[in-house]
């Protein structure tokens, strides 16, 4: 009983030991940078599984992971995904023409896709590694070839997205079918035996080199300027410190000269105080004997002139006063004689007057006389007229103006007999004296003329006389 | 592992355009792939920068991609 539970004990231990032992060896787990590939009986895993047709036998892929793996049904093989590279060295022309011999890399890997893991497996599994290297080498050194001859040389040097592309879109259908991926295309060298790529930088260098020129002449006539400055610095200091010393010297040398000339002039401005005193005392000799001069000729001189002069003015007063006395006496006695004169010829005017008045007084009542004798005549004949008018029935106005008129001469005429017995008539009163005188005739004339009138009117005709004639 | 790549947003680094093959870069499998991409419009030019999504899976690492519109973001 023991001895059979000790056995199954082994036994069991036995089979858990086998069954260990043959799951390790039918389970294969793929490491992170290898793909692998199951083929053989049921070998169909999935999504994973690769996309062959009906002709293409199928297979598992596992990618990170495990499988279980049948022996003896089914095979395994591993895929490495490490990244390889291929070196590449080409020569050809670029898309000018220019010759360039160009070395690079081309780094790729086995895409990790299902799909590319089956196509690089259908293709190089089984091969060794430097299968794989050469066919890449080879198809990228004809791509490169192409690649190059579509580019000019300045975008192989520069644009790395140009030969990025150039390189995808010669490439890209060709890699995908070797199930292959490129990570990167480096030209790493061209070598340019035309001297294309010299002759590209010969401009700048020219521009560099002139720019270092310019730079280095701007800087020689900077510092020569800055040297020069600094000379002509140098020299006006001297010839300032010179000017100075002169200065200084010439300072002293006055200084010396004057201290020299002090005894000689102190000396010569004491002998110029002597003289000008000396001129002083001279002055005061000459105003002494003017003084003198002054006391004992000219004062004399002055005096007897004076004296002269005082005799002639008071003799000339003198007989200016005697010709005004003698002027006045005669003024006085001239008045004297024009007053008598006046006097003596007012008396015989007022006695003239008197004359002159009574003589005409006398004249006008004789006058008068003759007048009213006239007049009276005149009645008569007028009332003579009118009674002649009367009877020659009507007598017009108009014949009395008329025999007025031709009467009024006579009548004034009559008047003016006054007048003639006067002899000398003296006027008092001027033209007014005149005028009246005339007036006076004229009433004595006129003054009859109403009379005359009324006469002619009433008498006219008694008597029918008619008035005398001269 | 799902081996999907399309409705993937990514971002141009080669520039696509008629006549060249571009280049996208986008997540896969925890990481990033580049992928070879041209328009889904054909005509179309994206500059390298631009948003992109993945519209369909042309080869093994081949897509057509279109650019990624606002609407399409949100």
């Amino acid at each position: 009983m023991i001895t059979t539970l000790i056995v199954v004990a082994v036994v069991v231990a036995i089979l858990v030991g086998l069954g260990a032992l043959l799951i390790k060896t039918m389970w294969r787990v793929a490491e992170p940078n290898e793909a692998l590939v199951i083929s053989g009986a049921g070998a169909v895993g999935g999504e994973l599984s690769g996309q062959g047709d009906a002709e293409t036998p199928t297979y598992k892929i596992a990618v990170g992971k495990g499988a279980l793996v049948i022996p003896g049904l089914q095979t395994v093989r591993k895929l490495s995904l490490n990244a390889r590279k291929a070196d590449l060295a080409v020569q050809t022309v670029t898309s000018q023409g220019v010759p360039v011999s160009v070395r690079g890399v081309v780094v790729y890997k086995v895409g990790n896709t299902p799909r590319e893991i089956a196509n690089a497996a259908s293709r190089f599994l089984g091969e060794d590694v430097q299968t794989m290297e050469t066919t890449v080498h080879e198809v990228f050194s004809g791509h490169l070839r192409s690649i190059l001859g579509g580019l000019t040389m300045e975008e192989i040097i520069r644009d790395r997205a140009r030969l990025a592309s150039e390189t995808r879109g010669s490439s890209a259908e060709e890699m995908e079918t070797l199930g292959l991926k490129i990570d990167s295309l480096q030209i790493q060298e061209v070598d340019d035996p035309s001297g294309y790529i010299s002759n590209l930088a010969a401009p700048h260098q020219a521009a560099v080199e002139r720019d270092a020129r310019i730079a280095a002449a701007e800087a020689n006539r900077a510092a020569t300027e800055k040297e020069q400055a600094a000379a002509a610095a140098a020299a006006k200091a001297v010839a300032d410190s010179e000017i100075a010393q002169s200065q200084v010297k010439a300072q002293a040398d006055t200084a010396r000269s004057q201290a020299e000339q002090a005894g000689p002039l102190a000396q010569a401005q004491a002998q110029k105080q002597v003289v000008v005193e000396q001129t002083e005392v001279a002055k005061l000799e000459a105003a002494r004997r003017e003084m003198e001069l002054q006391t004992e000729t000219v004062k004399p001189a002055e005096a007897d002139r004076d004296a002269r002069i005082a005799a002639a003015e008071a003799k000339a007063r003198e007989t200016e006063l005697e010709a005004a006395a003698t002027a006045k006496k005669v003024e006085i006695e001239a008045g004297a004689n024009a007053k008598r004169v006046e006097i003596e010829a007012a008396a015989q005017a007022r006695a003239t007057e008197q004359t002159g008045l009574a003589k005409a007084a006398a004249t006008r009542a004789t006058g008068e006389a003759e007048a009213a004798a006239t007049a009276a005549k005149l009645t008569a004949e007028a009332e003579g007229i009118e009674k002649r008018a009367a009877a020659l029935e009507k007598n017009n106005e108009a014949v009395i103006a008329q025999t007025l008129a031709e009467q009024a001469p006579d009548l004034v005429r009559a008047a003016a007999e006054s007048f003639r017995g006067i002899d000398n008539l003296t006027v008092l009163n001027g033209a007014e004296g005149m005028s009246g005188m005339a007036g006076e005739v004229m009433k004595l004339g006129l003054g009859v003329m109403p009379l005359v009138q009324q006469v002619l009117r009433n008498g006219g005709g008694n008597n029918g006389e008619k008035p005398p004639d001269d | 592992m799902i081996d999907h790549v399309e409705s993937e947003i990514g971002r141009v680094t080669g520039r696509v355009a008629p006549g060249v093959v571009g280049e996208v870069r986008i997540p896969y499998k925890g990481g990033t792939e580049t992928f070879h991409a041209y328009a889904w419009d054909a005509g179309e030019t994206i500059e390298v920068g631009t948003e992109i999504v993945v519209i369909e899976r042309v080869g093994p690492r081949t897509v057509k991609v279109a650019v990624l519109r606002e609407e399409e973001q949100s």
